[in-house]
């Protein structure tokens, strides 16, 4: 997968890019409006990341360019800038995800999975992991075989985490698709959730299932790495 | 009407001053006039008796006392003339008395014989018994046979008639003559304050949201128009003091995002890296864990910073307040129930107008708020109803509360009402800086009230929807 990263600001697009190459992308970065412009249009790509503040072509003009030579290439818009007006005008102009700095990676890396693959990441009803099964038809929740009861907040918090088993979820990203972004960053919500989640699916526990990341988020996995 | 407005006291005071003047005029003109008649009335008697005493009572030696008897009436005819007339004798006995008078009917008989002096003339007036008042005049008449008195009157009911009459004028057209006065000068202090009143509005409806606007200003040259001027410059520096502070605030926390944004992509993926100790990335992880925290204090700045600028309404769309809160609160439920508090929730629907997602951030922020400073077990209770022409929203809780020094400033940014209330990750000092300005920009507003040690109310005020 071959991802062009347009983003002025050396370090971070020297972090993104690492990031990304741990994941085995290729990445090609550029630095100003211009060059990303002559970038997209001479290669193709996978997927491109933008940043709207450049030097040069400003972002926006590049995203109208690319997507009128281009319709199809996932775009995501990275910026700092997260007044309504503009993300409406950006989603107008072509972008296909929206992400605020400062950003948690995991969730750069979730976002653009999501665009590669267009569409939901895992499409099967029946989710697995370790001896927990998750029925997304009947949302049911079975550990061992036992049947397990959870309230509709803690399903859809499991069946978020479930949907990536092994990647790290941040709260901010727990917290926007499970509940909104009212909630984002006042409470401790999430860990409250997902306390509570614990008790019911590790009640009688043989392996931990769902694994804390200090100052990131949580992860379900039957690998118990900490 | 205010009666300590300016207009009020102004219109007083002239009316004050115009009264007090017109009623010393009134007085003086009434006693003088008086006296003045009287004057002329009595002057005119004085000169009839002199006549009488000169041309008649002067032949009482040579004519005898018959003759002026028989020719004061042919001369004088007092009582086709209203006139009274009377000659005494030097003993006091009456020479002659006129009749009663054909048209004004005083009876001369009751005139009191006048008092002993020895003043050769003299003048009183004589109140009768019947209620009529005589202007008399009397002399004295030398003669050889002794001092002859001689008396000539008129009735004084002309004179009084025509000050009462004077009177009459003067008490009604006073007043009248003030309430006019005055109400014209309200009109007229009423219409040159028209500015000042045009002035204040318009300042009263300047916030820091519309600090661009300006107060009207006339261009008559007066004192008005020199204080609105001022006021404009003294508004035109406050507009670039508050966007400057605004800009800084913009342009702080957007520089402070890229350097949050590379610093937060390391740690994560050192933290990541299978050659990362467990303890290391325990420590990792707690860098993190600050960095995610400024990262959330500078995007808190910038909506904050975008609220000041104006922005709330990004959209406007009407909706149930009183759903949206117990909506909220289910979904915070367990976040109660997890500290045991009970959550109670009443509401009724409530229409308002406004970006909901902003506010259902109030009803956020308020709910965590009661429920982080609430003892375990303890209650939260929210609330939403109408209270025409407001909608309510309240957040009551049994919690510490908040001390009375504090509660003025508890929506202040980066306040701390006391150290032990920062305690939590997310705890940055601006959630209820967020929820005022949030209550502001949508024509509400939002108060505390709190007892220390039973718990704190918050109550939010929206405007209905129409």
């Amino acid at each position: 997968m071959r991802v062009l990263l347009v983003e002025d600001e050396r370090k971070v697009a020297e972090a993104i890019s690492r990031g990304l190459r741990a994941e085995r992308y290729a990445v090609d970065v550029s630095a100003t409006g211009d060059e990303g412009w002559a970038m997209a249009s001479t290669y193709d790509y996978d997927l491109i990341i933008l940043d709207l503040m450049l030097p040069g072509l400003p972002g926006t003009e590049v995203l109208r360019r690319i997507r009128r030579r281009n319709a199809r290439v996932p775009i995501l818009v990275l910026t700092a800038l997260d007044a309504t007006p503009s993300k409406v005008e950006n989603f107008e102009a072509g972008a296909d995800d929206y992400l605020t700095k400062p950003f948690a990676f995991a969730e750069l890396l979730v976002r653009i999975k999501a665009l590669l693959r267009r569409g939901p990441v895992n499409q099967n009803s029946l989710v697995r992991v370790a001896d927990l099964e998750i029925d997304r038809l009947t949302q049911q929740v079975r550990r061992g075989g036992k049947r397990i009861e959870l309230t509709p907040k803690e399903y859809a918090l499991l069946e978020y985490l479930a949907s990536q088993p092994g990647r790290v979820f941040s709260r901010s990203m727990i917290v926007e698709h499970v509940w909104d972004q009212s909630f984002e960053g006042l409470t401790n919500i999430v860990d409250v959730y997902v306390r509570h989640l614990r008790e019911k699916i590790e009640a009688d526990p043989e392996t931990k299932l769902i694994r804390t990341v200090r100052g990131v988020g949580y992860s379900l996995s039957d690998e118990d790495r900490s | 009407m205010n009666p300590r407005s300016l207009r009020f006291r102004l219109t007083a005071w002239h009316a004050a001053v115009l009264a007090g003047v017109f009623i010393a005029l009134g007085t003086v003109l009434y006693l003088q006039l008086g006296s003045e008649l009287s004057r002329v009335v009595l002057s005119t008697q004085e000169r009839r008796a002199r006549q009488i005493g000169e041309t008649l009572i002067a032949k009482v030696g040579s004519e005898g006392e018959a003759y002026v008897t028989r020719t004061i009436p042919i001369l004088y005819a007092p009582e086709q003339a209203n006139r009274f007339i009377r000659v005494l004798r030097p003993d006091g006995s009456t020479l002659y008395r006129s009749g009663p008078p054909t048209e004004q009917n005083f009876d001369p008989s009751l005139v009191p014989p006048p008092p002993a002096g020895a003043a050769d003339a003299s003048t009183r007036r004589e109140r009768l018994p019947d209620g009529h008042s005589l202007l008399i005049a009397e002399i004295r008449v030398r003669t050889d046979h002794g001092n002859y008195r001689v008396e000539v009157g008129t009735s004084g009911e002309p004179v009084d008639a025509l000050l009462r009459r004077l009177a009459l004028l003067l008490a009604v057209g006073v007043p009248v003559i003030v309430v006019a006065a005055s109400a014209g000068g309200f009109i007229l202090v009423s219409g040159a304050l028209r500015p000042v009143a045009q002035i204040s509005a318009r300042a009263e409806a300047i916030s820091q949201h519309n600090l661009s606007e300006r107060l009207p200003v006339r261009r008559t040259g007066d004192e008005l128009e020199r204080l609105a001027d001022a006021l404009n410059r003294m508004i035109t520096r406050l507009d670039e003091a508050f966007q400057h502070s605004k800009r800084f605030v913009a342009d702080a926390s957007h520089e402070l995002r890229t350097p949050l944004t590379v610093l937060r992509a390391e740690l994560e993926q050192l933290q990541a890296e299978p050659s990362t100790s467990p303890a290391l990335a325990d420590r990792l992880g707690s860098l993190l864990e600050e960095t995610v925290r400024l990262g959330k204090i500078v995007e808190r700045l910038f909506a904050l910073s975008r609220l000041d600028a104006g922005e709330a309404q990004a959209e406007s769309v009407g909706f149930d307040l009183g759903a949206l809160a117990a909506g909220t609160a289910d979904q915070m439920r367990l976040l109660a129930e997890d500290r045991q508090i009970e959550l109670s929730v009443s509401t009724e629907p409530v229409v308002v107008r406004g970006d909901r997602a902003r506010i259902k951030q109030v009803v956020v922020n308020l709910l965590d708020n009661a429920i982080k400073y609430t003892a375990d077990a303890g209650k939260v209770e929210i609330r939403a109803f109408v209270q025409t022409p407001w909608a309510i929203l309240e957040v009551s809780d049994t919690g510490i509360g908040i001390s009375a020094e504090a509660l003025p400033h508890i929506f202040e940014r980066f306040y701390r009402a006391d150290p032990a209330r920062s305690q939590g990750p997310e705890g940055a000092g601006l959630g209820l800086a967020i929820v005022e300005s949030i209550c502001t920009a949508h024509g509400g507003q939002v108060e505390a009230h709190s007892t220390p040690g039973r718990g704190s109310r918050f109550r939010v005020q929206l405007p209905l929807a129409s």
